[in-house]
């Protein structure tokens, strides 16, 4: 992992392992690991100079919003020209299989992008994801050769079935959206990390740096967030303290953390140095 | 004696609380830079609109825009009383519409929560819909028709707080170029470029987009940025049914003033401070609009402009008295909503001239909450 990867005299140790440590998604290799909603941002501005300050590569946004007839002219997108971001567009807003995979058409017609977030939600009060109608809409997406992202509840069996049925990562929540809570079963999340043969994405409802950080040394291949960045009070900011955050849980976690223990211990045993 | 305010910017945020505090017996001084109104304020819309501009939750930023709406109808009475100047005021109410299928879940949780909030929004689809607007394309799915929404016209507005001004005693000195800023401490000091001499007990700083420049002097960070909006209207014609709502939807708005003056906004990006209109600023609200109003294809804008919005960092304006200076208030940042958030500012700004607290809500608007330089 913390192979010299040559010619950037300056950097630390763990500087060379976060630029050596890529990861993929279906065919595409990624070097952050911070997935970054576009919306609810305050004004262009603040949005451009987060996002600039994320190191973000993979940008979200919902479908709906956006000007499908003329991406270019979109009132968020427009400010992306120029940029080689990859766009993870969703299908929020979607209250069944039907509707999210209409939607996801729609986006990959408009030439935006052939991946998708799946984002089925039944309940307008929790926007918690509807599990069977996720599976559904990813099982015919998969076939008609999207890179399938769902957004699912942290629930370790569906996740597998989302796996199974060829989704390219899986994206449990950590909480609701947008209520940064944090995360609200860490238990679940390290057991949806063990069993999965793909890249296991937290997305919504963190709130802080200090969630971004433990999410990741659950060994979670990314984050991806919108509200914690957009609604602080500096955006630019904490988009950066989240880039951090993300590097500082990513790094303990190839670290290896030590046991936890019961009493202090001091570091060179009493018992070594008794008299037999 | 009476107190004598000084108030930096002639812009609808300047000149309302300018009113506001002659009404309550200041003697106020009104220094503009160039002409009164000629910024962000002669350029907007003016649409008094918080509901549609605030689809999320209800935040600070939000409840400051409803208080301001509720003010509305009295304040206008105001103006035009002590002014002698008409302008338009339109209880049209909006619509927000939305084209697809999926929209109608985000939609659906505005009008909730939008209904306790002061809000008697309805989702009209289909005939309803169409019945209530009849411009609109048949491919918009649904709208959220919110019927306290109203809209006035910016320039004339914005004229008549400025002869309300001139009519309750507050002396606007024009044209001043650069203005410099010295003692703030025993009492305030504003020099013009051509040599004017101001003197006051208290400064409200409403600089707008130009709010930024005095951090240094104050010693906080006054994150405020101009984002550029361009805007065109169209001019009625006859076989034209007139677009009784202002019209929102997630790529700009349009609204048809007295007259039949049909303007649509808004194009936002980044230019510094130029003003310029520009044709990608423009063609893509050609592009959009005739979507949602299919009369308008093939038709020609016949004026563009643009103004220069204040955007703050977190997206609020900031407001109130500096405890580092105690004599200077600012009131800037308002961004896309400074008419909507004129009386409700100047509300508050005369509050905090008169000595007291502002309601606890208001923390959210601190100017010093983004620390010091």
């Amino acid at each position: 992992m913390s192979s010299y990867t040559g010619g950037r005299a300056g950097l630390t140790g763990a500087e060379r392992t976060i630029e050596a440590d890529s990861w993929r998604i279906g065919e595409t290799t990624l070097t952050s690991r911070f997935f970054l909603g576009t919306g609810l941002f305050p004004n262009p501005y603040v949005q451009m100079e987060a996002i600039e300050a994320s190191g973000a590569e993979v940008l979200t946004f919902a479908i709906r919003r956006v000007n499908l007839d003329a991406a270019e002219d979109d009132s968020i997108l427009q400010h992306l020209q120029g940029h080689s971001f990859i766009y993870l567009p969703n299908t929020s807003g979607a209250r069944t299989a039907d509707e999210a995979v209409r939607i996801a058409r729609l986006s990959r017609a408009s030439g935006l992008s052939d991946w998708i977030k799946v984002e089925i939600s039944a309940n307008e009060r929790t926007l918690l994801p509807d599990p069977i109608e996720t599976l559904k809409a990813t099982e015919i997406l998969v076939k008609e050769g999207f890179t399938v992202l769902p957004y699912i509840s942290d629930d370790p069996v569906i996740c597998k079935r989302l796996e199974e049925a060829g989704a390219a990562a899986v994206m449990p929540g950590a909480a609701p959206i947008g209520t940064g809570l944090g995360l609200l079963n860490p238990y679940n999340i390290g057991l949806i990390v063990e069993e999965s043969t793909v890249p296991v994405i937290v997305d919504a409802g963190l709130g802080t740096a200090s969630d971004v950080t433990k999410a990741m040394e659950l060994g979670v291949s990314g984050v991806l967030m919108n509200t914690p960045v957009a609604k602080s009070k500096d955006p630019v900011r904490m988009a950066e303290a989240m880039k951090h955050a993300i590097t500082a849980g990513r790094l303990a976690y190839l670290s290896g953390r030590m046991a936890k223990k019961r009493y202090a211990s001091a570091s060179s045993g009493l018992d070594s140095f008794k008299l037999q | 004696m009476k107190q004598r305010i000084l108030v930096m910017g002639g812009g609808v945020i300047g000149l309302a609380s300018a009113f506001e505090l002659a009404g309550r017996g200041y003697e106020v001084t009104v220094l503009e830079a160039g002409r009164c109104g000629g910024q962000a304020s002669g350029a907007a819309a003016g649409m008094l609109a918080p509901y549609s501009e605030n689809l999320e939750s209800p935040d600070d930023f939000f409840q400051l825009c409803r208080a301001s709406l509720e003010l509305y109808p009295e304040w206008q009475r105001r103006v035009r009383q002590v002014s002698a100047c008409g302008f338009e005021y339109t209880a049209s109410g909006s619509l927000y519409a939305v084209c697809h299928e999926a929209d109608m879940l985000a939609l659906e949780s505005r009008r909730l929560w939008q209904r306790e909030h002061g809000s008697s929004a309805e989702i009209l689809e289909g005939d309803r819909l169409f019945a209530a607007e009849a411009q609109l394309s048949r491919q918009v799915r649904a709208a959220l028709w919110t019927p306290e929404e109203s809209h006035v016209y910016a320039p004339d507005y914005v004229k008549a707080l400025e002869q309300g001004c001139r009519r309750l005693g507050v002396q606007i000195e024009e044209d001043l170029g650069g203005i410099r800023l010295g003692d703030l401490d025993e009492r305030i000091e504003a020099a013009a470029a051509d040599g004017r001499f101001f003197t006051g007990d208290q400064l409200v700083i409403a600089a707008g987009a130009w709010a930024g420049e005095w951090s240094g002097l104050l010693g906080i960070r006054i994150p405020v940025r101009p984002i550029r909006g361009q805007i065109c209207a169209y001019r009625a014609e006859g076989s034209d049914p007139p677009l009784r709502h202002m019209v929102f939807s997630s790529q700009g708005y349009l609204v048809q003033k007295e007259g039949g003056t049909l303007v649509c906004g808004a194009s936002e990006d980044m230019a510094g401070f130029d003003t310029s209109v520009t044709e990608r600023g423009i063609d893509r609200l050609i592009h959009w609009n005739k979507k949602m109003i299919p009369a308008l294809e093939g038709r020609k804008p016949f004026h563009r402009w643009a103004g220069l919005r204040p955007a703050t960092q977190d997206g609020a304006p900031l407001i109130g008295r500096l405890q580092g200076h105690p004599r200077v208030l600012l009131a800037v940042g308002h961004y896309r909503n400074g008419i909507l958030l004129s009386p409700v500012t100047a509300k508050l700004t005369a509050d905090c001239i008169d000595g007291r607290a502002l309601p606890a809500w208001c923390a959210a608007f601190r100017p010093e909450r983004f620390g010091p330089v």
